[in-house]
């Protein structure tokens, strides 16, 4: 008897361990979530910038705010940047991609794991009710 | 006939418990009302954005605007707005670019665009929202009321209506060796069949018929029958079989019985268009049972409604119909047998 009940609170630590690592894996999912959100509103906006350098004319002028600056640019410099931050943004998505995708695996198994160990404490209950 | 039907009736509160779906309609309300939000700041955007076209037209006007510069926080003095052609115009990410008043328009312009679309989308996703609200109003409002679904195996019988085979339609004369379980009600029912037959050649074509139609509950395929319900409630349950017309010998063999059904074609004809029934071959006075397979779904509903207004709509054109050989809409209809159907009762 004694035994069961040891038992049963051994598994009964590990699950809330177990329970602690899924809701730890839920925040990264969640911040995960809000990382990509913004990335994609950044994408989206240098998408923007790119058409409408696209459409200006050579002899334009472009200025970069930096800080309380703003500095003049050279139109191609200007648009090889924007370029550039797009492709290190999509980079940063996709990575970000993978990640959540691992998260939600690992989840996934924590989840199936918890829901085992609650099964075992519950039959170790009854046993021990019965008995 | 009861009896030998194998058949489930749940109701459809437990279907859709009701608090659950209150639940679910709550939800949808906060997911609508979220992208209410979502909307009315995209249009308060579209707005601005107008204004700020409109201002850019203004300002190349004149050389120079008098105006009232904000100084700090709480001060203003004097001064004038200069090179009133001159933008510089915000693409994005910190950059901006000199541009002339036209040249500004325009990019606003094609910003307002893009606002467009994304206020058609949001209003789009409101839309479906809507749909899904409406949906979980209508099923609340039904469990509510204690409608009961009946869900009955469709059972093939060839020689009887009454009996009907689970599993998928076939087509085989074996049925004929049904009817020794059967023949008790079969010979009832060919008799009554008789009385009836020649009862409504009597009738023809009247409102007599009609009101008889209208008089039906929501499944329409009760209708033909409805005088033998009011006698016979459980021949009600003929209308829930469907038998595929397979063949012809079997038929012939049940011609009386089937005389009753000069009904069946016309509501099946006004129904065939809804595409949702099957027309036993009644033109040809074969098979046993009136044969309406209603495919009702989430639009089951609707669906039978429209059919109550089509029946009630029947009543010239009915007799015309009468007597039309079946046969093309039987083959027709053949195809689109299910197995099962459903068919839904007010039970008060």
């Amino acid at each position: 008897m004694s035994s069961l009940t040891s038992a049963v609170r051994d598994l009964q630590r590990d699950l809330e361990n177990k329970t602690n690592d899924l809701s730890k894996l839920q925040k990264d999912i969640a911040k995960n979530h809000q990382v990509r959100k913004k990335y994609t509103v950044q994408l989206g906006e240098n998408e923007l910038v790119l058409k409408e350098l696209d459409l200006l004319n050579e002899d334009a002028n472009v200025y970069k705010l930096i800080g309380p600056v703003l500095v003049k640019q050279d139109l191609a410099e200007a648009n090889s940047n924007v370029r550039k931050r797009i492709e290190y943004i999509s980079a940063e998505l996709k990575r970000l991609d993978a990640t959540v995708q691992d998260l939600e695996e690992k989840q996934n198994s924590k989840k199936d794991a918890i829901l085992k160990l609650q099964q075992r404490i519950q039959s170790i209950q009854t046993t021990k009710g019965k008995a | 006939m009861e009896d030998t039907r194998r058949g489930t009736v749940t109701s459809l509160a437990s279907l859709f418990p009701v608090e659950e779906a209150q639940k679910a309609a709550n939800r949808v309300q906060g997911a609508m009302a979220e992208k209410r939000a979502e909307l009315d700041h995209l249009l308060g955007f579209v707005a601005d954005n107008n204004n700020l076209i409109n201002l850019v037209h203004k300002l190349p006007e004149e050389l120079s605007h008098e105006i009232m510069v904000p100084f700090g926080k709480a001060a203003f003095f004097p001064g004038r707005l200069i090179h009133t052609n001159e933008f510089l115009v915000l693409l994005g990410e910190g950059y901006y670019a000199e541009r002339t008043s036209k040249q500004t328009a325009e990019i606003l312009r094609r910003r307002g665009k893009a606002l467009d679309s994304q206020v058609d989308s949001l209003e789009a996703m409101i839309k479906d929202l809507q749909a899904e609200a409406n949906f979980f109003g209508q099923t609340i409002a039904e469990a509510a009321e204690g409608l009961v679904e009946i869900r009955e195996d469709y059972i093939e019988e060839d020689t009887h209506g009454e009996e009907s085979k689970s599993g998928p339609l076939k087509q085989h004369t074996s049925d004929l060796e049904k009817t020794e379980a059967n023949n008790e009600e079969y010979t009832r029912m060919v008799a009554r069949l008789d009385e009836l037959e020649k009862e409504e050649e009597l009738a023809a074509e009247s409102g007599n018929d009609n009101e008889i139609y209208e008089q039906t509950t929501e499944d329409v395929g009760d209708i033909s029958y409805q005088r033998h319900i009011d006698s016979e409630p459980h021949n009600s349950e003929d209308f829930h079989k469907s038998v595929s017309p397979v063949d012809q010998s079997n038929n012939k063999s049940i011609a009386t019985e089937s005389a009753e059904k000069h009904h069946n074609p016309d509501i099946a004809d006004q129904l065939n268009f809804a595409s949702l029934d099957l027309q036993s071959n009644v033109g040809e006075g074969k098979n046993a049972a009136a044969k309406k397979v209603k495919f009702v779904d989430h639009t089951g509903k609707p669906l039978i409604h429209h059919e109550e207004k089509t029946v009630k709509a029947t009543t010239a054109s009915k007799s015309e119909v009468q007597h039309q050989p079946s046969q093309p809409s039987f083959d027709s209809h053949k195809v689109c047998l299910p197995f099962i159907y459903i068919a839904r009762i007010h039970i008060h």
